[in-house]
């Protein structure tokens, strides 16, 4: 069997130093998805951090009744279940498997255990999550201001939604 | 300036000893009327704890607009603004505008990342805390913008203003 690519590729990683990145890899498992399977299902539990090494996921979300919306396409090396780490466990989009993909994951109540104990390689993997939030927080600021102007240039007229709709979907700020 | 941080909702959980190496990296400032304390656009460095004094938080919108998102006033509890710039590159997504004379503490982004360089806890126990704000904010955020193309979609059913309200409401600054 092949070995899972190590977590030095990973740019989450790269602050940490070879015993912290030891550190996190005893604490996680490898585990490999097939294409097609489904790594975390919206609004079910998002209980695990998966550092993806290799492969392509895709991101989901059910926005309107009966279809599901792509938010994204992810290539590796990328962090998933990070939002459930620092919010509720509960997905807020589906991620799946595109194509084979490997990834290393860790229990969410293992990393917050770690966070409380000042785990220095736990507290610097989430300062780089929270350099990516601080970007996608921008990105979502300038979605919701659009979505104000919108909704406050379109009240009371006919407008074309559909294409406001696409349009904000696509530049979601994730 | 210890003691000025230390009642700061934003900074109880650091200790004393952690308090004071953010203490040692910030100053404090002070803003006239109608200063800016963050300019919509421009590179947000500095994270501030505003001591005392008002400010309001406005964005711009198309068209030359602009709404006013929140008016912080910071003898009702210190409030902190300008947290993600300590993470993040990105340009400020609102202007913070003193309305009278505010002071503030200032902890600059150089501050805080050579805290990160050298590995100090206190620099990690609060991005941390940023992070885990950034997250629920973006939590809400997200859904409200499912719910605003759903809105959209089924529009002239509900009462716009509320929803719009609601938005501006759960803004991140």
């Amino acid at each position: 069997m092949r070995q899972t690519p190590d977590l030095s590729d990973v740019p989450f990683f790269e602050h940490l130093d070879e015993d912290e990145r030891a550190e996190f890899e005893e604490l996680s498992e490898p585990v490999r998805f097939e294409a097609g399977q489904r790594i975390f299902e919206e609004g079910a539990p998002e209980e695990r951090l998966y550092v993806i090494t290799s492969g392509t996921v895709e991101v989901y979300k059910s926005v309107l009744p009966g279809r599901r919306q792509r938010l994204a396409t992810i290539e590796a090396p990328t962090v998933v279940g990070e939002m459930g780490l620092l919010t509720e466990p509960r997905a807020a989009a589906s991620v799946e498997a595109m194509t084979m993909v490997e990834a290393h994951g860790v229990g969410r109540d293992r990393l917050l255990e770690m966070l409380d104990a000042d785990s220095p390689a736990a507290c610097k993997l989430v300062y780089e999550i929270g350099r990516t939030l601080a970007e996608r927080m921008a990105a979502t600021n300038e979605t919701v201001a659009e979505v104000i102007s919108r909704l406050e240039n379109t009240a009371g007229r006919s407008e074309d939604i559909d294409v406001f709709r696409d349009q904000l979907i696509q530049d979601w700020g994730f | 300036m210890e003691e000025t941080l230390r009642g700061v909702r934003f900074f109880e959980f650091l200790t004393e000893e952690e308090r004071e190496e953010f203490a040692e990296g910030s100053e404090p400032v002070s803003f006239g009327p109608g200063e800016n304390i963050i300019d919509e656009g421009a590179d947000q460095e500095s994270l501030f704890v505003l001591v005392s004094g008002m400010v309001e938080v406005r964005k711009g919108l198309s068209g030359g607009r602009s709404r006013l998102l929140a008016e912080i006033d910071a003898s009702r509890g210190r409030t902190v603004v300008g947290e993600r710039g300590l993470l993040g590159e990105s340009g400020a997504s609102a202007t913070v505008m003193a309305v009278d004379e505010v002071e503030a503490i200032r902890i600059p982004r150089a501050t805080f990342r050579r805290m990160v360089a050298e590995g100090r806890p206190a620099a990690f126990k609060l991005s941390y805390r940023i992070a885990r704000t950034l997250a629920r904010r973006l939590t809400r955020l997200d859904e409200e913008v499912v719910e605003a193309i759903r809105e959209l979609e089924n529009r002239g059913e509900t009462d716009m203003e509320a929803f719009r309200d609601r938005l501006i409401t759960d803004w991140s600054v």
